[in-house]
């Protein structure tokens, strides 16, 4: 009887007049009574007849309030409902996005490894249970009440992990559908080679949002139509990047080069985006790939403008045709701009800023900067005078105009381009060392310096490699010793060292030795050996050592068989044979002499003893073209950072500079004498600035700018 | 198996290959100075000279017909400096500034190093690094030497100050270190053919040649002869 007394005490100002004559009445009586006990029949009647209509009254009232409360909780099921809806739909995205993410990690996994990865859990999501839960929900309420709760927090969770706060949840449909919006988009800025995904695409989301309630299984077609929209864009991307330096290659290696791209790609999105992708960020995750694949971010945000200014006339109207006419236009946008070379070009000077940005890589910079410095011809600039021997290599410093070369005078120096000293004629410069690292007891042979230009190796016939802290490059040159230069020996190798390569992000290294081995270290870890490579016995000794730029994972080494074989660095076995021998027309005596990797593309490129470059496909190990570069035994190589240009020394005295789209040589410079029959050792390009240099035979080592 | 082939077609191709295993570095027939067509034809025959028998100093300090007595001087002295270089980093391991915080052979004089404005007491390890890469930026020098095929008379004369400077990193080691420098002299012999090209171009005075080896170096010559 609660109830009775809540409406009454709450209707007691409407009930006033009443109750309050009553009460008076009451009172009187009471008063009569007590003074004279005296009950009249009318007076029993009036008593009773007003009470039954105060019940009455109040009766009435409970019925009103009844009916109110009924419609309130009429309304807040309707409520509850509604949210639910968005709960499931949210939900539902999320599974969404799990399931491509899923899928796109089993893609990567089979385009690294080569092997399905068994992702027992890539399933599409099903979404039966849930709308059980939600039918459950309904009949009985309590229940539903706790289900709704969990699901809520569930979702909180869910968004706070993809960096949401929790006003997000107040945001209805409309919000999640521009996140959609912005994914579709996403997909959309891609060249026409996916256009029928597009399109299924932009049919898709708006039918979704109209329904709301879209079965399982399409929204998983739809997802797939993404995914390979997203792959195929991939795909494409490399191809328009690098499509003068491909132009050259038969269609299927573009296919395998482009994959291998990717490959190569997927590592730094792993590695930078990582946190983003496993939070299942996927909007935001599709953007930063985006700027990884190098898409013009002013297009894109031009086409996100238009795509919402478009999305806000569909949602009111909700048909399906405006969003479908709406692709095709910004698809001729995309076809306005892509075939026209110059604001491409703009673009792509534009792009290797978020390039810089996005990949902590060392061969990556600004590609405008150096593309204006080639275009001029190189003159020499520098004589570093001061070897007794021959240079036999020599390697810049990663920023600084700054070098190091190797002598067959067992010593290294360390030259200061900014230290110069006047030279007779006016046009070239004499440099002085300002280091001079003694501790070989036998011609240097190799030289590498690592990415951030603190430490270099040398590695000399005395069969040691030495890891030297490189001092400053402002020190006095007759300075007292310091025995810490020498940072370490590494000792392992039973011949002469004649290879050295620095992998550009880890600190490891890779050598080569006359004693027929390959060998991978560690420098500063105990024990710094950390794998050794061998060939067939057949193979000779390799000559010449290179990290696979685009693969981490693999390295490319050339032996004196003129037989080339790129190596899985993880397991020691041979992954591939490079069509090297049979490509070279004397088997006898042409070995390589100098096998580098292109720092971009899958693309290995060998210098012979009978004077052809080779260049070789990383997949398929065919060769790709093979030119004739120089008059005499081609000694070295170089590919510029960009990977636009090769520079080659030869035992003919000159250096030549190649543009890698054509073929064709730019510059040649008789740089070096010839002792004996040699005549130029090594050649390179500063990481980042417009100089190259070459070391030769004459004791010399010039410096081009 | 490679160097034999190249060995077969090496009347043309004398070259040290990528590769090439330690023991076949230079491992090539001798070239008369004659054949030689290169710039660098001196230094390519006194380097012939040495590997082909270290031991032999006559030889090696015998120049062929027609090379001018300045440029042979000139390369020989560069490549004692260069071989000097292993007698550094000999001394880099076991030569202290805490033990031989001079630059002394005999009690007789501390020398100063001329690398520096003005010349000072090194340590005897500073001392031997600064003079060879003296030695170094002076014998490459485009101002004194800018040709190895001719060179000027008044240059030549700077060659005697090298020479003095450098023995005294053969007669710090003799003194100071003598198990290292025997080590070091029988592996190249280079303190006999220093002393005896000083003496023999006259150099040095035979006053400052301290090291007592050219003696050695006579008795063993008298024995061969007899």
């Amino acid at each position: 009887m609660n109830d009775g007394e809540g409406p009454g005490s709450q209707h007691a100002g409407q009930l006033g007049p009443v109750s309050g004559a009553m009460g008076m009445m009451t009172k009187q009586q009471a008063d009569d009574v007590g003074q004279r006990p005296q009950y009249s029949m009318p007076g029993i009647l009036h008593f009773l007849q007003t009470e039954w209509a105060r019940f009455e009254m109040e009766r009435s009232q409970w019925e009103v309030e009844r009916a109110e409360l009924q419609a309130r909780i009429a309304f807040l099921q309707g409520e509850r409902k509604g949210q639910e809806n968005l709960k499931q739909d949210l939900v539902r995205r999320i599974k969404m996005l799990e399931f491509a993410l899923k899928q796109e990690r089993a893609k990567y996994h089979k385009l690294k490894y080569g092997t399905e990865l068994n992702q027992e859990d890539l399933k599409p999501p099903s979404l039966e249970k849930k709308e059980e839960d939600a039918v459950d929900g309904e009949v009985m309420p309590s229940a539903g009440n706790v289900s709704w709760r969990q699901g809520r927090h569930l979702l909180r969770q869910y968004l706070q992990e993809i960096g949401y706060t929790d006003t997000i949840i107040d945001v209805r449909s409309a919000r999640v559908r521009s996140l959609l919006g912005l994914q579709a988009h996403a997909a959309e800025s891609e060249a026409e080679g996916a256009q029928p995904a597009i399109v299924q695409m932009n049919g898709e989301v708006p039918s979704k949002r109209a329904g709301d309630q879209g079965k399982a299984s399409d929204e998983d077609d739809g997802l797939a139509g993404e995914e390979e929209s997203e792959v195929k864009h991939v795909k494409k991307r490399p191809k328009m990047q690098n499509v003068d330096n491909i132009a050259m290659m038969e269609d299927d290696t573009e296919t395998e080069e482009a994959l291998a791209e990717f490959d190569f790609l997927v590592e730094e999105a792993e590695n930078g985006a990582g946190e983003a992708q496993s939070h299942g960020d996927g909007p935001e995750w599709v953007q930063n790939e985006k700027e990884e694949w190098d898409v013009d971010q002013r297009l894109i945000d031009r086409l996100k403008d238009q795509y919402k200014k478009e999305r806000k006339g569909m949602k009111s109207s909700l048909q399906g045709g405006s969003s479908i006419a709406f692709p095709s236009d910004s698809r001729k946008q995309i076809i306005g701009t892509d075939p026209d070379d110059e604001s491409f070009g703009e673009e792509l000077g534009e792009l290797a800023d978020l390039t810089v940005n996005n990949e902590a890589d060392q061969n990556n910079y600004d590609i405008s900067s150096p593309k204006e410095a080639y275009r001029k011809t190189w003159n020499a600039k520098y004589t570093l005078r001061s070897h007794f021997d021959g240079v036999r290599s020599l390697a810049f410093h990663p920023v600084d105009p700054v070098l190091i070369t190797a002598s067959e005078d067992h010593t290294l120096k360390l030259w200061n381009l900014q230290k110069t000293v006047p030279a007779k004629k006016a046009t070239s410069l004499d440099v002085e060392p300002v280091y001079t690292f003694r501790a070989h007891i036998g011609p240097v042979l190799c030289l590498a310096v690592n990415s951030t230009g603190e430490q270099c190796f040398s590695g000399g016939q005395d069969s040691t490699i030495r890891c030297w802290n490189i001092p400053s490059s402002n020190i006095d040159p007759y300075d007292s010793f310091d025995q810490n230069v020498l940072n370490c020996t590494l000792e392992g190798h039973t011949n002469a060292v004649w290879g050295l390569s620095v992998h550009s992000s880890k600190m490891q290294l890779l050598s080569c030795s006359a004693d027929g081995t390959v060998r991978l270290w560690s420098p500063g870890q105990k024990p710094p050996l950390l794998q050794s490579y061998t060939a067939e016995e057949d193979d000779g000794a390799p000559t010449s050592v290179d990290f696979v730029r685009c693969d981490p994972s693999q390295m490319v080494a050339s032996y004196s068989s003129s037989n080339t074989y790129i190596y899985d660095i993880e397991t020691g076995k041979q992954v591939l044979c490079i069509n090297t021998k049979s490509a070279s027309e004397d088997g006898g005596n042409n070995q390589i002499n100098c096998v580098v990797n292109h720092p971009t593309l899958p693309v290995t490129i060998t210098a012979h003893e009978d004077r052809n470059i080779r260049f070789f496909d990383n997949t398929t190990g065919k060769l790709i073209h093979s030119m004739v570069a120089h008059l005499n035994a081609v000694s070295s190589l170089a590919v510029d950072p960009n990977g636009l240009y090769l520079l080659s020394g030869s035992h003919d005295c000159s250096i030549r500079l190649w543009n890698l789209d054509s073929k064709t040589c730019v510059q040649e410079i008789t740089a070096h004498r010839k002792k004996f029959e040699e005549s130029i050792h090594d050649v390179a390009f500063h990481p980042s600035k417009p100089y190259i240099a070459s070391a030769g035979a004459d004791a010399l080592a010039k410096v081009f700018v | 198996m490679k160097m034999k082939m190249a060995d077969g077609n090496s009347a043309v191709l004398r070259r040290n290959r990528p590769g090439t295993k330690a023991e076949d570095w230079c491992n090539w027939s001798d070239e008369a100075f004659e054949e030689m067509d290169s710039t660098l034809a001196v230094q390519q025959f006194i380097q012939q000279a040495i590997r082909k028998d270290f031991t032999n100093i006559e030889e090696i300090l015998t120049p062929p017909e027609g090379v001018e007595e300045g440029v042979w001087k000139y390369e020989h002295l560069r490549q004692f400096c260069m071989e000097l270089n292993g007698l550094c980093v000999k001394l880099q391991t076991e030569c202290h500034p805490e033990q031989c915080s001079q630059m002394t052979a005999t009690e007789q004089w501390i020398f100063l190093c001329a690398a520096h404005k003005t010349p000072k007491e090194c340590p005897a390890i500073d001392y031997t690094r600064h003079t060879l890469d003296g030695a170094a930026c002076l014998l490459n020098s485009n101002k004194y030497f800018p040709s190895r095929v001719c060179i000027k008379e008044s240059s030549v004369n700077k060659l005697g100050s090298v020479c003095r400077r450098v023995y005294r990193i053969f007669s710090h080691a003799y003194f100071h270190h003598r198990t290292l420098f025997d080590e070091y002299e029988n592996e190249t012999y280079l303190c006999r053919r220093f002393t005896k090209f000083v003496t023999k171009y006259n150099l040095m005075s035979k006053d400052n040649l301290i090291v007592p080896i050219l003696e050695d170096q006579n008795a063993i010559d008298g024995e061969s002869e007899a």
